[in-house]
């Protein structure tokens, strides 16, 4: 039996060249030693690894030796029986073992199909030595995210719009487009966050005020009625030339469809949470600033002046008063000698003097009023329950402290003149006369006895006689003295004398109860200032007529421009856009303002006790001077108990 | 006419003749011409943010917002589109160097441009991811120049004027001059012998790949096990040692070659994928505003 162990080399030109050699003896060892039959240089193979045998010239027997197979058709194994003539690849580390018969011949070919090592295989450069062999295409990176972001954020949401479209309410829960909230919704839209499709309906077009007017029914008008009256010419005329942001702005609104004059233009949203901002300065500066050239260019003239910040550009109150007794109430410029006629006569120098008559008595009248050494603006004048206007004067409750108007007492109550109603007095007093006789003369008193019919004039029962008999005509004398100089009324009404067919007539008292019409102006806001600081005239003041409306001078102590701009030296400046006096909307209302910017209301109303006014303050006073908190009490009338 | 055009044209081939001379790379190009321009855009951006007024405040929706987001969009189209111009070599007056230095830094001024455009109003929201992958995108492309300012050096020194292949090719040697001389040995020393020849040269993740630590790296293993042994004849062993010596040697070199390499080429990675995705984001952010106008 011959083995013979063939050689396959290939020349450089590729061609093969078959070596063949017989091998001696029935078994034949195979190994990497190099006295092995069949030397095998392959450190995968052992040293002596495998026995190659045959018994009878056709089987082929393989048998490993020391542990360590063989792979026969893809499976290890450590023995095996070969049929020559069928044939067998084995293989033994990195070297195939072909047995195979020819001409009664078993054919032993060896040859090395592994590479040596690891390295030595053909690399590509490019890939090899570069990131593309361990990292995952840039190609294909780029697709990924791509792809992941359009569907994430813009397919998504647009499918959330498609599948609400006619949904009157989202169900809660996420929905893709809440990606594209461009920043959160003011304090009053917070519930819609995640319900885009409230607002914008429809896409590509713009928020459109029947948006807003679907909830917000009726709550004030598109616009206020001193713009909506006016033609849109005029409207269109009056805004300023635009810049050159604006005409990009404009340019962008054009060519995208945003249209202008919407009411989002003026309620910003999407601009933070919290409540939604005051509308600003610019939007009205952006007409009313040099808006009165314009518009008189234009062929709109207006009496309207120009405003374009309150500290710096903004005209002089207009206050509505009465030029004329019982005149026509017409708006007049603020300015030195504008009088108005409200009917009193009333010198607030008087009153308001450190030290003089008016002084004393109120000093004198201290713990039973909340009366200090001297009188205070807020002794006669009271404050409405808001807190943002001031009461007209009530002769009852803030006059007649003092200016009492009694003029008897009966039992203990006095009996006052019916204020108002100067027919009333006139009866009253009429009444009083005849019902009552004169008090006794001295001379009529005592024990001593006299003689009757002494009632000739100069004899002593006249002194009392005459009197009673002529006593009803002295009622006339009495009423003409109340309406007379000196007299009750005259002090404070203009008073008209009897005329034919006519009584005594006061001249009708009419306060204004709001000065500026189209500003907004809080007193409870200002309740930390003392009123002479605006109110500078009064303390000089001689006559009602003097019209005590503060200016625009006392405003803008405080006062400045939306950004801070001032034209005077402001101490603490309270930065002022239009919108806190002026209301767009014209519905009457409290120019609105964010909580945030209001001042805190702490102000207690004329009509309601101060807390604790019946306890503690029984005993030991009226805590502190209470500005706005006197109540109304029966005067002290020292006059009456005198008898008139 | 033409004789015009074409004398401007070779004055223009000169210019960019010394400028070769003179190894002017992008960085420095002309001058420092687009780094210039972009430092300009920039100021002129930051002055005039604060200068004009807009209401209530800034942010993209004003008209300044609205011309700021226009010149970011362009800007980023125009920045992707070096991709498609490095494909198309010329070397005309709008060289690639023109034009990578123009992207360095008009990439850069896009900080300015995307930033200033939201008017430092973000949040969890489309918009914001935009700006985010911008800043990404840009950040990449600032840590690409960094390094190809200065590795490249690392990387000369590294190679000690060989090539790639070359170095590729003395493994291969050692691994030959291995397999021969670990024949006599035992079996359990030609184990660890023939891992380390089995062993991929560039075998390992991108972690191993740029941090440079191969834990298991079957050369070293075989290196310390060789060492240790006591099986084989003293002789051949000794030999194998200082094969298996030069060749972790030969495989530091190598590594730390393509460890330079890959750290001047990750940032593609990062730079060309999140570009798109970009590019993605930012369609969905402008749809997003027109669609929910």
């Amino acid at each position: 039996m011959s083995f013979i162990l063939r050689r396959i080399s290939t020349t450089k030109t590729g061609k093969q060249i078959v070596r063949d050699q017989a091998l001696p003896g029935d078994t034949i060892t195979l190994g990497r030693d190099a006295g092995n039959v069949i030397h095998v240089a392959d450190l995968a193979v052992n040293p002596h690894h495998a026995t190659i045998s045959s018994g009878d010239g056709r089987m082929v027997r393989v048998a490993a030796q020391e542990g360590l197979g063989f792979d026969l058709n893809g499976r290890s194994e450590t023995v095996a029986d070969i049929d020559s003539a069928a044939g067998a690849e084995l293989r033994f580390g990195g070297h195939r073992l072909t047995i195979a018969r020819e001409d009664d011949k078993i054919i032993l070919l060896v040859e090395r199909i592994d590479e040596l090592s690891q390295s030595s295989k053909d690399v590509d450069e490019a890939k090899a030595f570069s990131l593309q062999g361990v990292m995952p295409g840039k190609r294909v990176g780029a697709w990924a995210f791509g792809v992941l972001m359009l569907l994430a954020f813009l397919i998504g949401p647009i499918w959330a719009w498609h599948s609400y479209k006619n949904v009157n309410e989202r169900p809660d829960g996420y929905h893709a487009d809440s990606a594209w909230l461009s920043g959160p919704l003011s304090s009053a839209h917070a519930s819609l966050k995640n319900d885009c499709q409230s607002c914008h309906v429809e896409p590509f077009v713009a928020v459109t005020d029947k948006a807003c007017v679907n909830c917000h029914t009726g709550e004030h008008k598109a616009m206020s009625m001193a713009h909506a009256n006016a033609p849109a010419a005029m409207l269109l005329a009056a805004r300023h030339p635009p810049g050159v942001g604006e005409k990009i702005l404009a340019g962008f609104a054009k060519t995208f469809n945003k249209p202008q004059g919407r009411c989002v233009d003026c309620h910003t949203e999407h601009e933070g949470a919290g409540p939604m901002a005051a509308t600003p300065q610019k939007f009205c500066a952006d007409c009313h600033d040099g808006m009165q050239g314009r518009l008189k260019a234009a062929g709109h003239p207006t009496m309207l002046a120009d405003a374009s910040d309150f500290g710096t550009g903004h005209p002089e109150f207009r206050p509505l008063v009465r030029p004329a007794p019982g005149g026509k109430l017409v708006r007049t410029t603020l300015a030195k000698g504008v009088v108005d006629y409200n009917g009193l006569k009333f010198p607030h120098d008087v009153h308001l003097q450190a030290t003089g008559g008016v002084a004393r008595m109120a000093a004198s009248f201290r713990g039973r009023y909340d009366f200090g050494k001297k009188l205070e603006c807020e002794n006669c004048h009271r404050v409405e329950a808001d807190g943002v206007r001031v009461k007209p004067v009530e002769m009852e409750r803030d006059c007649a402290m003092c200016h009492s108007l009694a003029f008897e007492t009966v039992g203990g109550v006095t009996r006052t003149l019916r204020h108002g109603e100067p027919d009333q007095v006139v009866a009253d007093l009429t009444a009083y006369y005849r019902s009552t006789p004169p008090s006794r003369p001295l001379q009529l008193g005592g024990m001593e006895r006299r003689r009757p019919g002494a009632y000739a004039e100069g004899q002593v029962y006249n002194i009392y006689f005459n009197e009673v008999a002529t006593r009803p005509s002295r009622a006339q004398d009495a009423v003409r003295a109340v309406f007379s100089k000196g007299g009750a009324c005259y002090d404070c009404h203009t008073i008209f004398a009897p005329q034919a067919g006519n009584s005594w007539r006061v001249a009708a008292v009419d306060q204004t109860p709001r000065y500026l019409q189209k500003g907004w102006f809080d007193h409870d806001a200002h309740k930390e200032t003392a009123c002479a600081d605006c109110h500078t005239a009064a303390p000089a003041s001689k006559a009602s007529t003097d019209l005590l409306v503060p200016g625009l001078r006392q405003c803008r102590d405080c006062h400045v421009g939306e950004n801070g701009a001032r034209i005077v030296k402001v101490e603490t400046a309270t930065e002022s856009p239009c919108a806190m006096c002026h209301e767009y909307h014209s519905d009457g209302g409290k120019p609105w303002m964010p909580a945030r910017q209001r001042k805190k209301k702490v102000a207690a109303t004329t009509n309601q006790p101060i807390p604790g006014t019946y306890s503690v303050s029984l005993i030991t006073g009226p805590e502190g001077r209470g500005l706005y908190d006197v109540t109304w009490r029966t005067p002290a009338l020292h006059g009456a108990r005198r008898g008139g | 006419m033409a004789s015009l055009f074409q004398r401007r044209r070779n004055k223009a081939t000169q210019v960019e003749r010394v400028r070769e001379r003179r190894h002017e790379g992008f960085l420095r190009y002309a001058g420092f011409r687009w780094a210039k321009i972009s430092g300009g855009l920039c100021l002129l951006i930051i002055v005039s943010y604060a200068l004009i007024d807009v209401t209530p405040r800034h942010n993209g929706g004003s008209w300044y917002g609205y011309t700021l987001g226009t010149i970011g969009a362009g800007l980023i189209l125009w920045l992707t589109a070096l991709g498609y111009r490095k494909r198309k070599m010329t070397s005309d007056h709008w060289s690639l160097k023109a034009w990578t230095s123009a992207h360095v830094y008009l990439g850069l001024s896009l900080i300015v441009v995307g930033t200033w455009h939201t008017g430092f109003q973000l949040g969890w929201n489309v918009h914001t991811l935009a700006w985010v992958l911008m800043m990404l995108v840009i950040l990449s492309g600032l840590y690409g120049v960094i390094v190809y300012a200065t590795l490249p050096a690392a990387l000369s020194n590294n190679r000690d004027e060989m090539t790639q292949m070359q170095m590729l090719e003395a493994i291969r040697a050692f691994d030959r001059q291995l397999h021969s001389a670990a024949q006599p040995l035992t079996p359990e020393d030609t184990a660890p012998v023939l891992a380390a020849l089995d062993e991929d040269p560039f075998a390992g993740g991108i972690g191993a790949r740029l941090s440079g630590r191969y834990r298991n790296c079957a050369t070293a293993a075989a290196l310390r096990t060789l060492t240790l042994s006591r099986s084989s004849d003293t002789e051949a062993r000794e030999k194998v040692v200082g094969l298996l010596k030069q060749k972790e040697a030969a495989l530091a070199r190598l590594r730390q070659h393509l460890r330079i390499r890959g750290l001047l080429e990750i940032w593609l990675y990062v730079h060309v994928p999140l570009t798109f995705a970009l590019i993605a984001a930012l369609s969905a952010h402008i749809i997003s505003v027109f669609f929910y106008w």
